[in-house]
């Protein structure tokens, strides 16, 4: 199971390695600790993978004399398998980190894996603006990215409480100066605002 | 006492553009308090956020499906929303994309499974 989750402490390779899924940092002051954690944890991975490749580059020899089909059904099923075990390290890691969590960030880890909008109501407000009803995929997939959303403005947020030297329960302030900056990197949908192009 | 109801109110209304340009959100009754505070709590603020704070939130929130079902309705199918609609919206953002992704995955399998388990309970 993926989590989206702050990526603020990764580096940009870990995002393209596994998009989906990154570990998850509690509290601001955990911060550093995760960050070293996930950099030696990054190191054995990408260390499989070199090995993995290695031994790819090898069975392509092998096989270089074989009809290219054969090999087109071949590297996929590689990948694939590739991808399950970058998978069930992931899962690995995971567990170790859930397992030496204190009983308040287990706390806050269940609150972030349980949280959800509920469906009705999502349901509800779309099919207000649609006039018309929409599937339950729809549904699923809107509620999902809201809740993405959410956390990427409480994220941002405690990124500016913090710059300012407050305390964490986030006010309105913190959260207005969150949107200003999501706004000017355009990751909140605005459509009221037309650019005219030629002034 | 009315006063935390003003209190929302007069910041709707100094609130710049996050709750929209009309003042009427104050007035809706509140969709998604509880659980807005529970996922605030879990992305990494305090037990017990400030309800003004999750007032801003829940505009917010609301502000954005209003936004993507706009959107969708206007691209592929005029007028409904379908999901390819909504994945295309959300191509650019990598977060967003692999979280819709892995959703619909995970979806299609649970029926599959559930599917699978009610064949094994009626087959005999």
């Amino acid at each position: 199971m993926a989590d989206p989750a702050r990526i603020k402490t990764e580096s940009n390779s870990e995002k393209s390695l596994a998009a989906r899924e990154s570990p998850k940092t509690e509290d601001i002051e955990e911060v550093p600790v995760t960050s070293d954690a996930d950099t030696e944890s990054k190191d054995p991975s990408s260390q499989s993978l070199k090995q993995d490749s290695v031994a790819g580059d090898d069975e392509d020899e092998g096989t270089s004399d074989q009809p290219a089909s054969k090999k087109l059904k071949v590297e996929p099923e590689k990948k694939k398998e590739k991808r399950q075990k970058v998978d069930e390290d992931e899962i690995q890691k995971m567990q170790v980190l859930v397992s030496s969590f204190s009983e308040e960030q287990l706390n806050r880890y269940e609150m972030y894996r349980r949280s959800a909008f509920p469906k009705a109501a999502i349901k509800r407000l779309i099919q207000s603006i649609t006039g018309s009803s929409v599937s339950q995929n729809v549904v699923i997939a809107m509620s999902g990215i809201s809740k993405v959303f959410a956390g990427e403005i409480v994220e941002e947020a405690l990124d500016v409480c913090e710059k300012w030297g407050d305390t964490p329960p986030l006010q309105p302030k913190h959260m207005r100066e969150a949107v200003r900056r999501l706004k000017s990197r355009e990751q909140i949908p605005n459509t009221k605002h037309k650019n005219i192009l030629f002034h | 006492m009315t006063e935390e109801e003003d209190e929302v109110g007069f910041d709707e209304d100094l609130d710049d553009g996050a709750g929209g340009a009309d003042g009427n959100h104050g007035k809706r009754k509140r969709l998604f308090s509880k659980e807005l505070r529970c996922m605030m709590y879990g992305f990494g603020d305090d037990q017990n956020p400030y309800t003004e704070s999750v007032d801003i939130l829940e505009d917010l929130v609301i502000e954005f499906v209003t936004e993507m079902t706009h959107k969708a309705m206007s691209i592929g199918r005029q007028g409904r929303v379908q999901v390819e609609d909504i994945v295309f919206l959300i191509r650019k953002d990598p977060r967003k994309f692999a979280r819709v992704k892995d959703l619909l995955t995970m979806n299609e399998e649970l029926k599959r499974a559930r599917k699978a388990f009610d064949e094994a309970n009626y087959g005999s």
